[in-house]
């Protein structure tokens, strides 16, 4: 019979680094990467918006939320808590009917998508989405830093 | 049996051969089964690579309705599930998970997001044994799932086998019937009764007609629903705490008929092959319309002048019928006698009507 006894953190990393958990932190975060040229197209959607942009708030909603549980899993705390405050963000604005300038989502937008390019600093600034409205030109500016 | 790849997605292999013996073999050996339910493939990815090698065998399925699929095909100790999903989220999969008493209990552990406290309790209020908030240390997720490693080896582990009230021991978790366990304990005890009261005993061998090319054809899925409906068919078809049915092997079952001749049993095996062609079976794929080949045979005590039948003549003869009734195309059912005795009787008093091998 094989010993179930608990290991200790060091043990259990170095048994699990065979089974390909290297390979899927790298798979994740790509996968931040291609979010985060997605929440810049996003920004750039809720920038040009003329009337409610629920659509926009929901859509960050849901990928906040599906960035936060897999950052737990793959314990990116930083992100994780990035990734909740937006999904809190975008949850509040869609309740409230909020317009495109909602100071706390683009707040929460911002933190989000910067600490996602500090895990990959490599990715070019010119993929971020660019000019908006003049009233949410600055905070997608912000965006594009 | 199910399998994952690395990316998380299931694949699905022979599942009707996961019996309860294998899983107690596993038991046995300090494994425990644990389905992970998670709509992110590479959360499901980690999970199932981090759980493997804590020594858990695991299987992983994207949505509440693809787990309980999976769960109905094979048996896991515990169920893993996030809350937010597609189709069906992890709060409804609880629910049913519970509803389904059948095929011994699920520790559930849900690992979530949510982490406000009326949550927590809708989660446990739902069905879930415990409740873990992502973003906890893997080592508190693994512990937990030491504590339901530990709590589920008294459900499953090898001292449930033993116990002889065990429903899941006797019962085939697939389908709900009897299984093979149950068979060879109370056919012999038929058997007794039957010689030791003079009284008949009819058993009936069936097998769906073109199972494998059924499942090459829809998945194995598909061939699970329809075991279900046989067996939902064939209980119709039965006298209710008279005569039983249990599942012998992938798509065979054995239906035991006390106080009853051969016609008995042929007049059951003609309501089967009618109730199963009036109407095709529901299933996900859309409706499935499905044959049985059967074989009967049965014990008549006077007729018993060579020695008692012994179980495995009996077996022996309703495969003879049953692989009669294959060679003739299926749908089909041939008697076969136990006895050269009983063979004449039944010719001289049908008028060679049965088909006696």
């Amino acid at each position: 019979m094989k010993s179930t006894r608990r290991r200790s953190r060091k043990e259990f990393l170095q048994a699990t680094s065979s089974d390909g958990l290297e390979e899927l932190r790298l798979a994740f975060h790509a996968r931040l990467q291609s979010d985060r040229v997605h929440f810049t197209t996003l920004s750039a959607a809720l920038a040009r918006a003329e009337e409610s942009p629920g659509w926009i708030f929901q859509d960050l909603q849901f990928r906040a939320h599906k960035i936060r549980g897999g950052a737990a899993i793959f314990e990116i705390a930083k992100i994780e808590a990035a990734a909740f405050a937006l999904e809190q963000a975008a949850i509040s604005a869609s309740l409230s009917n909020a317009n495109n300038t909602d100071v706390g989502v683009w707040t929460a937008l911002e933190g989000l998508v910067r600490l996602m390019g500090e895990l990959d600093a490599g990715v070019d600034p010119a993929q971020l989405a660019g000019a908006g409205r003049a009233s949410a030109m600055g905070a997608a500016k912000r965006l594009e830093r | 049996m199910q399998a994952s790849n690395h990316a998380g997605t299931t694949k699905r292999t022979d599942s009707t051969t996961d019996d309860a013996a294998s899983l107690r073999l596993r038991d046995a050996q300090g494994r425990c089964r644990i389905l992970v339910v998670d709509d992110d493939a590479l959360v499901r990815a980690r999970l199932a690579a981090l759980l493997r090698a804590s020594q858990f065998e695991v299987d992983s399925a994207e949505s509440g309705e693809d787990a309980l699929r999976i769960m109905a095909t094979a048996r896991y100790q515990v169920l893993l599930t996030d809350w937010q999903m597609p189709d069906m989220d992890g709060l409804s999969l609880c629910r049913n998970v519970r509803a389904n008493t059948g095929g011994g209990y699920v520790y559930v552990l849900m690992l979530t997001v949510r982490d406000r406290k009326e949550d927590l309790l809708a989660g446990l209020a739902a069905g879930a044994d415990d409740y873990v908030v992502k973003g906890a240390p893997i080592e508190e997720i693994l512990a937990r799932l030491e504590v339901a490693r530990r709590i589920t080896r008294f459900e499953h582990g090898p001292r449930a086998g033993k116990r002889e009230d065990g429903p899941e021991s006797l019962i085939d978790p697939l389908t709900g019937a009897h299984n093979v366990r149950y068979l060879m304990e109370y056919l012999p005890r038929e058997l007794e009764r039957s010689r030791r009261y003079g009284h008949p005993l009819a058993v009936l061998s069936c097998d769906v007609d073109g199972f494998k090319q059924t499942n090459e054809r829809y998945g194995t899925e598909v061939g699970n629903e329809l075991l279900r409906a046989l067996v939902a068919c064939a209980q119709n078809c039965i006298r209710k705490d008279i005569d039983w049915l249990a599942r012998v092997s992938g798509d065979e079952f054995m239906i035991v008929l006390p106080e009853t001749k051969v016609h008995g049993a042929r007049r059951v095996a003609q309501r089967l092959r009618e109730a199963l062609a009036a109407f095709p079976v529901e299933t996900h794929a859309g409706p499935v319309s499905f044959t049985v080949s059967m074989g009967m045979t049965a014990v008549e005590p006077k007729y018993e002048k060579d020695g008692a039948s012994k179980l495995e003549d009996v077996l022996r003869a309703a495969d003879r019928g049953l692989h009669a009734s294959k060679r003739r195309g299926g749908d089909y059912a041939t008697a076969a006698a136990v006895s050269s005795a009983l063979a004449i009787a039944m010719h001289a008093r049908k008028g060679g009507k049965y088909e006696i091998h």
